[in-house]
């Protein structure tokens, strides 16, 4: 294969890795707005305008701050982690059509691709809470290790149901096929879609480990969780990974369940207009931070397995019995 | 390095301990935080772990018994890191200097504060205004 200029900068700058990086820091500095607006605050304000460059400034800060390894850590792993942690995340938003037309690397099965990168991200988080030598990174990674377990499945379950009713597993064809249909999955075959989309987003919560499923950082009970012991550098790699984790939850929400006949037509309008379903989606969880309170482990726990996976279940076979049918 | 100058004053982490204080001083760094004075406009977080935290925020008396834990958790803090006392107890020991179980403030045991916020207990605007001239004077802390 052989790379041309148009290719180099689709990966490199738009909508490659400069463009994805950027907004992982905008989504959150949004994230930080829109709570800090439902609890009545301003937010960041005085680092650029409306403090729009608050993520910048923090990561540079802890680019420059002291590297601590404690002692008892695997060093190795601790460096690799955070590496990854931004690798990862990355990798996977080169599935998404963030162009609002095809993704940069796009081939039938994409979609199982990013699920299982999901899934290896959270193993991350558990090398690096047990790499740490720490009871409180231990205790936090443990209950990520245990989240997984619950969440996996319909998160899985669900993401197929896109995928049943585009006949495709290709993130970009998934999104293609809603233009073709003239219907967003979210409002097709009503109400499965929208059930659907509702269960994706309890599992992107709990994957993004945000409110209400934060038990694995819970910064009241356990310190700051698998966090604990990151300095410096691991640190702003760890934080930057988490954005670009939120922007590739959120790119996944809009990709599958909010396609539209119009936009991915017009050369322009596509990429702002997936973009925006982006922002919409990254709003709501942002949204949802600001309103609930923290499930402990065993109620999320409990959430997952005796309601959200059997609804996901459910979902999936209606939605195939409503396509057989239709 | 300007930007590095600028990043640093933009977004002071800060780790509240209370070393045995009555309360009172915790709940005016906890009104700071909160809606009608909100620190996080400074580009200021709470974070619950020492290891990532830039200014240590001391409220209270230091007791016997918690001076060594405020040395460890100055110690694990990672360099460039600031100490700011609030309260008087903080920074004297306040009514409690001489007590048998009291040390005094944070300077008789870490030796230094960067910044004093008198009062018992200060007023959220007086803490602020506190961080905000620890703030600037980041600006010209060079790198070990």
């Amino acid at each position: 294969m052989v790379l041309s200029l148009n290719d180099l900068i689709a990966m490199l700058i738009f909508p490659g890795f400069f463009f994805l990086i950027l907004m992982a820091f905008f989504l959150e500095w949004l994230d930080r707005k829109v709570v800090a607006k439902v609890q009545d605050r301003y937010g960041p304000l005085m680092a650029g305008p409306a403090g729009i460059l608050q993520p910048i400034a923090d990561f540079i800060k802890l680019l420059s701050k002291e590297d601590i390894v404690p002692r008892g850590a695997n060093k190795v792993l601790l460096t690799a982690g955070p590496i990854l942690m931004v690798a990862l995340p990355l990798t996977a938003l080169l599935f998404v059509p963030i162009d609002g037309q095809s993704a940069i690397v796009d081939f039938e099965g994409s979609l199982i691709a990013v699920l299982f990168i999901l899934i290896l991200t959270t193993q991350l988080v558990l090398l690096i809470g047990w790499a740490s030598a720490n009871v409180f990174a231990a205790e936090g990674s443990m209950r990520s290790a245990l989240q997984m377990l619950s969440y996996e499945i319909p998160l899985a379950l669900t993401a197929i149901c896109p995928a049943l009713m585009a006949g495709s597993l290709s993130l970009s064809e998934i999104y293609r096929a809603q233009a073709e249909l003239g219907w967003p999955f979210l409002a097709y075959l009503p109400p499965l879609g929208a059930i659907s989309f509702l269960v994706f987003l309890t599992c992107s919560l709990a994957e993004l480990e945000r409110v209400p499923f934060d038990a694995p950082e819970a910064e009241t009970e356990i310190v700051a969780g698998w966090m604990t012991e990151l300095t410096g550098r691991r640190l702003a790699l760890v934080k930057l990974g988490r954005n670009l984790d939120f922007l590739l939850m959120a790119s996944l929400m809009a990709s599958l369940y909010l396609g539209d006949p119009i936009t991915p037509s017009l050369p322009l309008l596509a990429p702002a207009a997936f973009i925006l379903k982006t922002l919409a989606c990254a709003g709501i969880m942002s949204f949802a931070r600001g309103l609930v309170a923290r499930f402990r482990i065993d109620q999320a726990l409990h959430l997952f397995w005796t309601y959200i996976i059997p609804i996901s279940v459910g979902v999936l076979v209606a939605t195939k019995l409503a396509l057989l049918l239709a | 390095m300007g930007l590095l100058r600028w990043a640093r004053a933009a977004s002071p982490w800060i780790l509240h301990f209370n070393t045995g204080a009555c309360n009172a001083c915790d709940i005016e760094v906890v009104a700071a935080l909160t809606p009608r004075f909100d620190v996080e406009r400074f580009g200021a977080l709470k974070v619950g772990s020492p290891r990532h935290a830039d200014i240590l925020v001391v409220t209270g008396p230091v007791t016997r018994e918690s001076e060594p834990r405020l040395r460890r958790l100055y110690e694990q803090m990672p360099e460039p890191k600031l100490v700011m006392a609030v309260g008087t107890c903080a920074i004297s020991g306040g009514v409690f200097a001489g007590c048998y179980n009291v040390r005094g403030g944070v300077i008789n045991v870490l030796g230094k504060a960067d910044m004093m916020v008198p009062g018992c207990p200060p007023r959220p605007e007086a803490i602020l205004e506190g961080l905000i001239k620890l703030v600037e004077r980041l600006r010209g802390i060079k790198k070990r």
